[in-house]
Order: C-alpha cells, then structure tokens, then sequence
C-alpha cells in the first residue's frame, strides 16, 4: 500500500462525502444521520417532498446552516460538524446557488458578478473598473444575457436576476455547486442556456446537487439520485435511469402515516362567495377565473414565485389585481378575513397581549358610536374567538411575543375572524408550528367550512393540502394551469405539484 | 385536545408580586416612586418647595412641555417622530399675533378681530401637521429629515412674519388661556390636564388608540388587520401639530407676548419625558400616566434646582444627567418587567 495523497479528482474516490448528518430545529428533527456522497464530474438530484429535508442537506453541506453533527469532506477539506459555522472553511470548495437570489440591488451587475473577486484586484488592492466590465461583458455574452453591466441588478426581472446569481456562483471555479430550485424563475430559453453551461462545466469535472420540483428536469439532466423523506435517506444514489415517475413518486410519499383526513362541506348549489373575472396578476400574465364556493376549502398550489401567494392576496382584497375584479353574485363583497404568511414580519403584534392582537381585526365592530371600545363586549368576543381557535396564554393580557409559534399562529387565526368574516384567506397557515396546533388548525378551518365560510388555504406542503382542500389550484408563471377536485389522490397531488401532468 | 374551559390555564408561574411589578410598569407608574422621592427630597431641603404657590407654579410651568410631549407622543407611538412640533409652538402664535396686532405694533395690517386668534393659531399648527402628514406618508419621506427641515424652516419663518420683534399684548383671545386663573388654578393647567384625560382615555378606550399601538408594535400586522394605516399615521401627525399649537398659545398667554425665540429646546425635553415617562421611540409603547410622569419630572428637577440655588450653569447640565438616569431607569424596569427587549 503506497502512502500517497489521493487526487481529489480522483474519479472513483467520491468529491462530496457526508456521514451521519443531524440537524434539529426547535422540536423537529431537519435530519436524522444523513449519509450523502456526490462523485467527482456527477450531477446529483436530490429528491423529496417539501420538509423532507432538501434544503436543510445542502445548507449543511455549504454552511448556510451549519449541522449539529456528524462529518463532512469536500475535496480535501474536512469538517466535523457541531453546529458552530464552518462556512468559511469549505468556501473554496463550494458554491450555493438559494432558491431566492441575493443580490446587492443598489450595485451593478459587473460589480455583483465579481464581488469578493480576486480576478478583478489590482496590485494595491483597488478594484479594477475596466478589467471588471471587460470580464462581466465577456460572461454576459457566453451566457447570452442581453444586459449592460453596468444596469443595476434591482432592476433585473426574476429570471435574469437567478440566472445572475448561478453565474456568480459557477464563476467561482469551485469543484462542487449546489443548485436549489434554480429553474423556478426562469423561462424555458433561459433553462436551455443553463443546462447547456451546467452540461459542459460537468464535461470539465465540476459537481452539482441539483434540487427542483420538476421530475422532467431532474430525468433531463441528472445522473444519480437520492431520495429523502423525513430528514433520512430512502433511496440512495439509484441511477437516474433505472427510475420511473412512479416509482419516484412511491419512494418521495412513503407509506402513509395516520392523519386527520379532509372532509367536504361543500355545497355545489350553492351561491358562489367570490368570483374572480379575468383576473390578471401582472399586467402580462394569463387571466385567471376562480370561484369560491359556501362550506369548501380551496388550496393554491405551486412552486416558489409561481404567483400563488398574489392570488390569495388579491382574493383577500389586500392586493390590487393587474387588470379584471373580484366580485360577489350579491352585489356585496363578503367580509373577508387574512392571516399572512408570515406570522413575524406581518401576523401579530408581539408587544401587545392576546387581547389587543384580536381586537384589532374588528376595532369598528367592538366600538360604539363615537368609536370607544366596549370592554364587554371586546372581552367577550375576544374570549369566545380564543377558546374558539384553542389559544393557550396565561391570560389575554400576556404579550403575543412570549407565546410559542403555534399559540401566536393561532391569535393570527383569530384575529382574521374577528369580524365575523364569511371568506378567510390562509397564507402557510401551519408554517413554524408543532404537529398538535398543526392538527388544532386544521380542525379549525374545516369547522369554519363546515358552518359555511368559504376558505382558501395557500401551501407548499402537499400532506396539509391532502388534509384540507376540497379544491386544488395548481398556479404556475401567475396563471392556473391545473385543478384537482373532490376525491384525488395524495399521488395525484403530488405529481401536478411536481409539475407532470 | 384540553377542555374548553381550561384553555386560559396558567401556562407560566408568575408570582403576585412579579405580576403587580409588571402591571405598574406597564401601566406607566415607574417613574412615581422616584417623583414621591424627589418631592420628599425638595420638602426638606428648600422648605417653600411644598407651598400651594410653588406647586401650582411648577404645573403652570409644565403645561406647555406637557402639551407637547403628549402631541409627540401621538407620532412616537406610532414609530415615527416629529422634531418640527418645537417650530409649532413658535410658529403657530406668532402667525396669529401678527394677524390681530396693528401694523404699528408690529403686525400686519391686516388687524383681525381678536376672537379669530385662537382659530388661527390652532388652524396653522393643525395645517402643519397635515403637511408632515402628507411628506411621510404621499411623499414617503422620512419623517426626521422632513420635520427637522420644516422645524428649521419654521424658525425661521417666525423671524421673517415678525421682522425679528417680538409682539406684546396680542389681544385676549390668544392670551386668555395662558394667564387667566379659575379659582385659583391657572386655566393652562386646567387645559392640560383636560387634554391629558381625553387623550388617555382615547389612547386606552378608543379604536383610534388601539391602532396607533397596533401600528407602533407591527405596522404589517396592523395592514393585514385592516387598519387604515396611512390614514392613522396622517391623522396622528395632525393631532401632534394642534397639541403644539394649542401649547404655544399656553406659553403666549404666559408671557402676554409672541416671542420670537418661543419654545426653543422644547423638543429635546418632550423626548426627554417621554422617554422617561416608558414612550418606547421604537413605537407601540407607552401611555399618558407615564408621559405625566416624565413631564412632572422634568418640571419638579427644574423647580427643585432654581429653589436650591444651584447656580444656573448648573442646572441644564444636571437636567441632562437627570434625564439619562432616568431612562435607564425606564428602560430597565420594562425590560425587566416584560422580559422583552425595547428600543428606547
């Protein structure tokens, strides 16, 4: 046996090892002791319906959120993983593409595409401005993207903006690239030109982890794939053509677990709540016609920026529509209620208690005429609202900051019906929230079908959306292209979520 | 799944103690122990301090700042400021002094009858407000550059309508407020305390209250309620001016005359009781018995001092170090007593 330093690229000696990774956040387990290895030159699909942990592997595996254990090499380089950040170490070795861009909007696309770049410096440590616009020009050409370098990236559409990032990230020269959902934005000429580049960077040894929500992707360009499912590993580097759709589909689903299941109030005579005519998004996309029915619970479907959380925001008269209405049989639109889609950012007031997080959904309704609040009357209603959505607080004076994601979730709940609403908008209604509020939510919605409200749910997780919706809207590119109605299956779902008809 | 009755269960284990601790900060009372303090303080080391005189004085003296921090509080509440309320108090006064007075006083001609006094002093500090209003929500500015131009600009614009002079006797409608006394209170007293109970109970007991404190906590989550955001922080603004405005005319009537350097760093002391009185600048937090509080403290510090004869270089520095302990103070207690985290 010779004592010799193996080359890294060493085709039969795997680029990317991961063993027995973990990962917990909060009461749920991300990971269980993943193992996950990537040849040198290989493209990777990793697969798995959404909270499996796809995003979770490969942000371990890049240091985005570093692991709480277990070991991971790249290259040459090797961590042992213990939570702490090791981002740094590995930087060289591998570049992450996220599924949302982040780029500096104020720079320009030169100044974004080198930034951090030792190809642009000068001898004294200035950046080059000219060798900088002379290299982003040559890049833009190859890849051909007909924009200036020197526009600012905030004013780049969606896919322009994605395509940006990869190239930032593929210019780097490291061995191994993660791509999360790097399609989601992008137009069918736009994904040609990436699998093009990714095609031929793979010709020249480079690695990648490539995650999408479209099987036909993955059978197009991938090599090998792995199968995740609840944070372990079901099918382990299984080539790429052995595999069929159903056998995939099979594989991410697992069998299935006892869960509440979706019952249907729906009242297919009955007046309509909501009508959407010629509904246009965005000034250029497809016209939308969407009814909202007494007693049913209608989910909106589709990938990250397909348009869906927009619908349901105009749907809850919170957006404006580009072009056409959202009107009601009886003249009068219903009464409609929201909870956001982030609890933190837009859902609840932390500062104040239980009470006031409430009230503050129908302020007109618990005042008199001159606009003071009826105590009573708010205790009472608040009360009845609380026991109602199954709140548990030490009192409803406590500040909604201090009670946990479930509870905060549920006061959202219950002020969006503070006003006695006949339609309620759900945006991630269980997004951060442990498995029994999940089920008490649940529980909740079909009861507000059930007594006649129309609800429309927006999810990324297709197990809630089995639980809940009577109705599936699959929205894609700010259109509805697709509708699953009454007795579908959970393979049927997850197949038009996944984009195969 | 719990009974349904259970649902409100103790979840935590406060103790009485902890939670009456936390109830008398959160209703505004931290600040009253160290008052009482003082005011035991001031009784012994300058007896005249608790002579009737004296203490109607010192409210005499606080109705002004007191006027306007509530004003401020408005706009803070809602995590906004407003730094051109110290132009108003100015500003607002002199406008109408130089409607009423002849021109060989100082005016402008125009000679207005003198119950139009009033009416247009509150008229241009409510206008004020409306453009503040306006800049920050049409105009999407931020509100400390535009109401720190518009205080400049306002300071200014006093200069300018009163050629530099300042106009004695202004005429009673402007004056009457600020120097009458009703069985021996003074009405600028009576005025500030009847707007300190309707604003209190409108910050508690009205939905317009309870927006400002949404909007102040989380104005997206305010949004998504279906609150009128844009309206409540225009409206909020409106309010702010008119406290202002009604404040200068306090102050006019004090000294029977429309001065020119009227109100000058009175903004930096309504901050400062606000902060004091627990008006968390992040927005969301606070209420008047607090804001009482600060104001009395910044009142009784003064008077305490010029009593006890320090020497008058003195007492704006010791003021300031006053202020700073005393927002620590603040801010600890609710930090304490909420367990969260607040910008001050």
């Amino acid at each position: 046996m010779k004592d010799v330093e193996p080359n890294p690229m060493d085709s039969s000696r795997p680029i990317v090892a991961m063993q027995g990774i973990t990962k917990t956040f909060g009461s749920t387990r991300a990971l269980r002791g993943v193992d996950f290895t990537v040849m040198p030159g290989e493209i990777h699909a990793l697969l798995g319906r959404n909270g499996a942990g796809k995003s979770t592997l490969v942000s371990a595996l890049s240091g985005f959120t570093p692991a709480d254990g277990g070991t991971i090499r790249i290259a040459r380089t090797e961590v042992v993983a213990n939570g702490q950040s090791y981002a740094a170490t590995i930087r060289d070795d591998i570049a992450h593409v996220q599924q949302t861009p982040r780029l500096f909007d104020q720079l320009t696309v030169a100044e974004n595409l080198f930034i951090e770049n030792p190809a642009v410096r000068t001898r004294w440590g200035g950046v080059s401005h000219a060798r900088m616009i002379e290299k982003a020009t040559a890049l833009l050409a190859e890849w051909q993207i007909d924009i200036r370098p020197t526009a600012l990236a905030g004013a780049l559409d969606a896919g322009t903006r994605q395509l940006l990032e990869i190239i930032k990230a593929l210019n780097r020269g490291v061995p191994v690239m993660i791509l999360d959902e790097p399609t989601a934005a992008l137009s069918n000429a736009e994904k040609r030109i990436l699998f093009d580049h990714v095609r031929s960077l793979k010709a020249r040894g480079v690695s990648f982890v490539y995650i999408s929500h479209h099987l036909d992707e993955v059978f197009e360009v991938a090599d090998t794939v792995t199968i995740l499912r609840d944070g372990q590993i079901v099918t382990a580097r299984a080539e790429v053509a052995s595999l069929d759709v159903e056998t995939i589909a099979n594989l991410m689903m697992g069998k299935t677990t006892l869960r509440s299941v979706r019952e249907d109030h729906t009242a297919s005579d009955a007046t309509p709540l909501l009508q959407a005519q010629d509904l246009r998004i965005r000034p250029d996309s497809a016209p939308i016609n969407l009814t909202l029915r007494r007693g049913e619970i209608v989910a909106l479907a589709g990938p990250v920026g397909s348009g869906k959380e927009d619908l349901a925001m105009i749907l809850a008269g919170h957006r404006a529509p580009a072009a056409g209405s959202i009107t009601s049989p009886t003249g009068i639109l219903p009464q409609r209620g929201l909870v956001p889609t982030d609890r933190h950012a837009s859902g609840y007031v932390g500062i104040l208690g239980v009470r006031e997080n409430v009230a503050i959904g129908g302020l007109d309704l618990l005042s008199n005429r001159l606009g003071f609040i009826n105590r009573r009357k708010e205790a009472e209603h608040v009360g009845r609202l609380a026991r109602q959505t199954n709140v548990i607080a030490s009192s409803l004076e406590q500040p909604v900051g201090q009670l946990s994601g479930g509870n905060q979730q549920k006061v959202v709940f219950a002020r969006s019906l503070c006003h006695s609403p006949e339609v309620i908008v759900a945006l991630s209604p269980t997004r951060g929230v442990d498995v029994g509020a999940k089920e008490q939510l649940y529980a909740l919605l079909r009861d507000l079908a059930g007594k006649g409200m129309g609800v429309v749910v927006v999810s990324d997780e297709e197990d809630e959306i089995s639980q809940l919706a009577n109705r599936v809207v699959i929205v894609f590119e700010q259109a509805v292209v697709d509708e699953l109605v009454g007795d579908y299956s959970m393979k049927d779902l997850i197949l038009r979520m996944e984009g195969v008809a | 799944m719990m009974a349904k009755g259970q649902n409100m269960a103790q979840t935590g284990g406060p103790s009485k103690w902890s939670a009456f601790g936390s109830a008398f900060v959160a209703n505004g009372f931290t600040m009253y122990p160290v008052l009482l303090l003082l005011v035991i303080v001031g009784a012994v080391v300058a007896p005249r301090f608790l002579s009737p005189t004296n203490l109607i004085n010192i409210l005499e003296q606080i109705s002004v700042l007191g006027l306007t921090t509530i004003g401020l509080t408005f706009v803070v509440l809602i995590g906004r400021l407003d730094l051109s309320l110290e132009g108003i108090v100015g500003f607002a006064p002199m406008l109408a002094a130089v409607m009423l007075v002849p021109a060989t006083s100082g005016g402008f001609g125009v000679e207005l009858p003198s119950w139009m006094g009033l009416i247009v002093a509150l008229g241009a500090a409510g206008l004020i407000g409306l453009f503040n209003g306006f800049m920050v929500v049409r105009v999407g500015l931020n509100p400390f550059i535009s109401t720190l131009g518009l205080l400049v600009l306002l300071r200014g614009g006093v200069l300018i309508i009163s050629n530099g002079r300042s106009i004695y006797s202004p005429g009673p409608a402007l004056t009457w407020l600020g120097s009458e006394k009703v069985l021996g209170i003074p009405v600028a007293v009576l005025v500030f305390l009847f707007v300190a109970l309707i604003v209190g109970l409108v910050f508690q007991y009205h939905r317009y209250g309870r927006a400002l404190y949404a909007i102040g906590g989380n104005e997206e989550a305010a949004r998504a309620a279906g609150i009128n955001v844009d309206r409540v922080i225009w409206s909020a603004f409106f309010f702010a001016g008119l406290l202002a405005g009604l404040a200068g005319v306090l102050m006019t009537g004090r000294l029977d005359s429309a001065v020119t350097t009227q109100g000058e760093g009175i903004i930096f002391s309504a901050f400062a009781a606000a902060v004091i009185g627990g008006v968390s600048l992040g927005g969301g937090k606070g209420n008047i018995i607090g804001v009482i509080s600060g104001v009395l403290l910044i009142g009784v510090i003064n008077n305490l001092l010029t009593l006890a004869q320090v020497p008058s270089f003195y007492v704006q520095a010791s003021t300031g170090a006053v202020i700073i302990v005393a927002a620590v103070l603040t801010t600890l207690a609710s930090r304490r007593s909420s367990g969260m985290k607040t910008r001050t």
